[in-house]
């Protein structure tokens, strides 16, 4: 079957790495294959929901105060990290398994723009939810549907401390409880309009003011889990935002002012740059061309965001589909692609878990709410490029019996296609071993780069 | 042609030869006779390692490769010569406990360093991912065995149980990878200035990296030993040890990786302790390089190469296998050196002597049955008393 290099950049650039079979089947019509990927994606593997792990760290707070030294014996604190790495494990597993892999990587790409850290029994146990319940149930909607989801979030809610800001003239801020504004500038500089898009510091504060009571239930006390409304805690009176005004409304309705809020935010044209930039910067280059940027940023605002359009507007783009590969890959992207390409029996949780975390990209260990780099010099360390000659060859160790059934020149060729490099082949396939074979593939130009 | 001819080869009977015992007698309790086999990965060159002194073409086919070793080279006997990085083969040759055999192949009958691994790991004339020679011998033997290796390699693969170890903290890039990706990275300059920045980054952070590095093989043939050593300790190890694809360059790197060899096989003699006088070292790479050195100092893929013998328990102090000559009709399609024995034979034959067994677990074992031919006879191997008192049949 023949091979395309369009076939090879589908699977590689826009998808997560060639597996078995794919660059053929892409080669066939590139652009089509890439569009009916596009999906939502959702977990029913049975892993603990935000809102079971919320009773359960309320329990075990409870526990933990009763019988302090019990708790301390069970230690339970650590089945909240091993709940977690579990869940991180089963999206890198899923996103290696998947024939529809370019929905995985968008997952990924949008978990990162709504960066979460695992900080603190909370941020351990809540982080790798967002993704599952916020992000990848909306992959196919507009942006906005997706903001507000993340944004009521309890992860969210609880990373950027927003679940106990409460507005200074509300009932509960005349007792003392004060405004957060960590999540409100979070939302402008980071998830919406950008860093210097025009906003001052008084629209930070008007949007924490909107969002203020915008917290998450207390399980034992309340009987409830997930977002609430603190009506007590919302800061009173009309919010004016980006020279807009913003009704104020009564009760439990005053909810609908930060969600009007984060709707025009999300539809504004600043967002959309932003958006599209990031998106650009991710897919093809680092310093992607302003051709490019103005297509997606087209697409976005006639579909008002769409993140489907806007995919199938970066899928349509000749820019898309430059050729030498610009993007050096991330260590996740690293992994998971070479974990797709050998099909490695041996690649279990465990050792994707460790490889990403020694490669330098634990899954919610950023540290900070902008996530990790998208730019390739920010991970071409020489010594990073030692870790992945060390971990190739630790996997390549292991590969090498499991591989001999199938020829290092085939393997080659499902990974990267007919376009590898005359220098490429060669190196593979006079490499004094099959362990070291594998490891020069993973370890070449082609493979480091999509 | 070429198939038929090394097919040939391949069932080449030892009975040929006219041959003193392999096995040497010894009179000391004995623990459990011990097997190491060392795979040396990527075609080791045997003209440049089991050096036949007294042959006029060498010089002529090797211009500068020979002249690199000439003067330094530690002579055997009847000419033959080792590399001058072997000293502690060499003196273990004075010692009567090191035996080369010149000229040997698998059989194999291509250049394919993977395909040729396979082959020689498999002892069954084909390739076969799921049984190895050294793998059947333990299940016939009901021995214990260890693979210095993440999985278990073909060679020691069989329906029996086998141990691997390794280490989980030592670096597991080569030498020879890096130089594999430095050559990869040439026309890459960005790639290229990181890789060598963060070898140089590494030397800095720990003055002891390079050594570290070359020791590596050295760490793991002591660790190897000491699993062997013991009332629980393993019959018999398998250790790989690559570096040997010197298609340039290679005066400097095979004094680099010989030495490497040399004192790791020093280190396992020193951890084995008394044990050494029990033990067979087995030494052998897929296959040979070219008679003739390369445009890049180097050479390519050949056919037949050396294959040693060492330990305690061996009848050494002699080299063994017909030499074939270097002449440009005495080549194997006039470019190789031509094999005039089996790997097999020797396997079987030592093997046989040292773990005692019958014809028709050798039959297993190595299932071509010419291969076994008047293997009783051969006495590689200086084991005890045992050997004489149940004679083989």
């Amino acid at each position: 079957m023949s091979m395309s290099v369009q076939g090879v950049i589908a699977a590689n650039r826009f998808g997560l790495g060639a597996k078995s079979g794919e660059i053929a089947a892409a080669s066939l019509n590139p652009r089509a294959w890439l569009k009916q990927q596009l999906q939502a994606l959702d977990f029913n593997d049975g892993l603990a929901s935000s809102g079971e792990l919320e009773i359960a760290l309320a329990e075990y707070q409870r526990d933990r105060k009763a019988a302090k030294k019990m708790a301390e014996e069970k230690n339970p604190s650590i089945q909240f990290g091993k709940s977690a790495q579990k869940m991180s494990i089963a999206v890198a597993k899923r996103a290696i398994d998947s024939n529809i892999s370019l929905s995985w990587r968008l997952l990924d790409f949008f978990s990162n723009h709504f960066s979460v850290s695992s900080s603190g029994r909370r941020m351990v146990a809540l982080a790798p939810t967002l993704e599952r319940e916020a992000i990848a149930p909306n992959l196919d909607q507009r942006f906005e549907e997706m903001l507000l989801s993340v944004v009521r979030h309890p992860a969210m809610l609880t990373y950027l401390n927003n679940e106990r800001s409460f507005g200074p003239n509300s009932r509960a801020g005349k007792r003392g409880r004060g405004l957060n504004e960590n999540l409100a500038r979070e939302i402008l500089e980071l998830h919406t309009l950008g860093v210097n898009a025009g906003y001052g510091q008084a629209d930070v504060i008007e949007l924490a003011k909107a969002l203020s009571g915008w917290s998450v239930a207390m399980p034992i006390k309340e009987k409830a889990t997930g977002f609430v409304f603190r009506d007590r805690g919302h800061e009173p009176g009309i919010r004016t935002l980006l020279g807009r005004r913003y009704k104020q409304k009564a009760g439990p309705l005053g909810v609908r002012q930060a969600e009007a809020m984060l709707r025009d935010l999300a539809n504004h044209p600043a967002t959309a740059e932003h958006l599209c930039f990031k998106l650009a910067r991710h897919f093809v280059a680092d310093e992607p061309s302003a051709d490019l940027q103005a297509k997606l940023t087209d697409a976005w605002l006639q579909s008002q965001g769409n993140i489907r359009r806007v995919m199938e507007a970066l899928i349509d783009a000749d820019e898309s589909w430059q050729t030498p590969a610009q993007k050096f890959k991330t260590p996740r992207e690293f992994v998971i692609s070479a974990a797709r390409g050998i099909a490695l029996p041996a690649f279990s949780g465990r050792k994707i878990w460790n490889a990403l975390a020694t490669l330098g990209q634990q899954p919610f260990q950023s540290g900070s709410p902008a996530g990790y780099s998208d730019l390739g010099s920010d991970w071409r360390g020489a010594s990073a490029l030692i870790g992945r000659v060390e971990w190739s060859t630790s996997i390549a160790n292991q590969a090498k019996f499991l591989a001999q059934t199938t020829s290092e020149q085939a393997i080659m060729r499902q990974c990267l296609g007919d376009t590898v490099s005359e220098r490429t082949a060669q190196s593979v396939l006079r490499a004094e071993s099959r362990e070291q074979a594998l490891t020069l593939l993973l370890m070449s130009p082609e493979f480091l780069r999509r | 042609m070429k198939r038929r001819e090394l097919c040939r080869l391949a069932g080449v009977s030892m009975a040929a030869l006219s041959l003193p015992p392999l096995i040497l007698a010894k009179d000391a309790e004995q623990g459990s006779p011990k097997v190491v086999w060392v795979m040396l990965r990527g075609a080791l060159d045997p003209l440049h390692t089991l050096v036949p002194t007294f042959d006029p073409d060498l010089s002529k086919l090797r211009p500068t490769l020979y002249k690199a070793i000439k003067q330094d080279v530690l002579a055997l006997s009847n000419g033959y010569a080792l590399h001058p990085s072997l000293v502690n083969l060499h003196a273990w040759y004075q010692a009567k406990e090191l035996l080369p055999v010149a000229a040997v192949s698998s059989g194999y009958p291509s250049r394919s360093h993977f395909d040729g691994q396979d082959f020689l790991e498999a002892g069954l004339g084909r390739i076969d991912h799921e049984s190895g020679w050294l793998g059947r011998a333990v299940q016939a033997k009901n021995k214990r065995a260890l693979a210095i290796a993440r999985a278990t390699p073909i060679s020691l693969r069989s329906d029996a149980t086998v141990n691997t170890w390794y280490p989980s903290r030592l670096q597991d890039a080569s030498t020879a990878t890096y130089e594999s990706l430095l050559k990869l990275y040439e026309q890459d300059e960005q790639l290229s200035t990181l890789l060598q920045d963060g070898l140089d980054l590494q030397e800095q952070a720990n003055s002891m990296q390079t050594t570290q590095r070359q020791g590596r093989f050295i760490d793991l043939v002591r660790s190897c030993a000491s699993l062997m050593v013991g009332p629980q300790g393993n019959d018999c190890a398998m250790l790989e040890l690559g570096g040997w694809d010197t298609h340039k360059g290679q005066a400097n790197r095979l004094a680099r990786s010989l030495k490497e060899l040399d004192k790791g096989l020093a280190v396992l003699k020193e951890g084995l302790g008394g044990e050494w006088q029990n033990t067979v070292v087995v030494v052998g790479t897929e296959f040979g390089r070219t008679a003739k050195e390369n445009g890049t100092g180097g050479t390519d893929h050949g056919t037949a190469s050396a294959l040693f013998f060492a330990g305690g328990a061996i009848n050494g102090g002699r080299v063994l296998g017909q030499w074939p000559g270097l002449s440009e009709s005495a080549l194997f399609q006039k470019r190789d050196l031509r094999p005039t024995s089996n790997v097999y034979s020797w396997l079987a034959a030592v093997l046989g002597e040292h773990w005692q067994m019958s014809q028709l677990e050798l039959a297993q074992v190595f299932p071509s049955a010419s291969t076994l031919a008047n293997s009783a006879s051969l006495r590689l191997v200086s084991r005890s008393g045992l050997s004489s008192s149940k004679p083989m049949t």
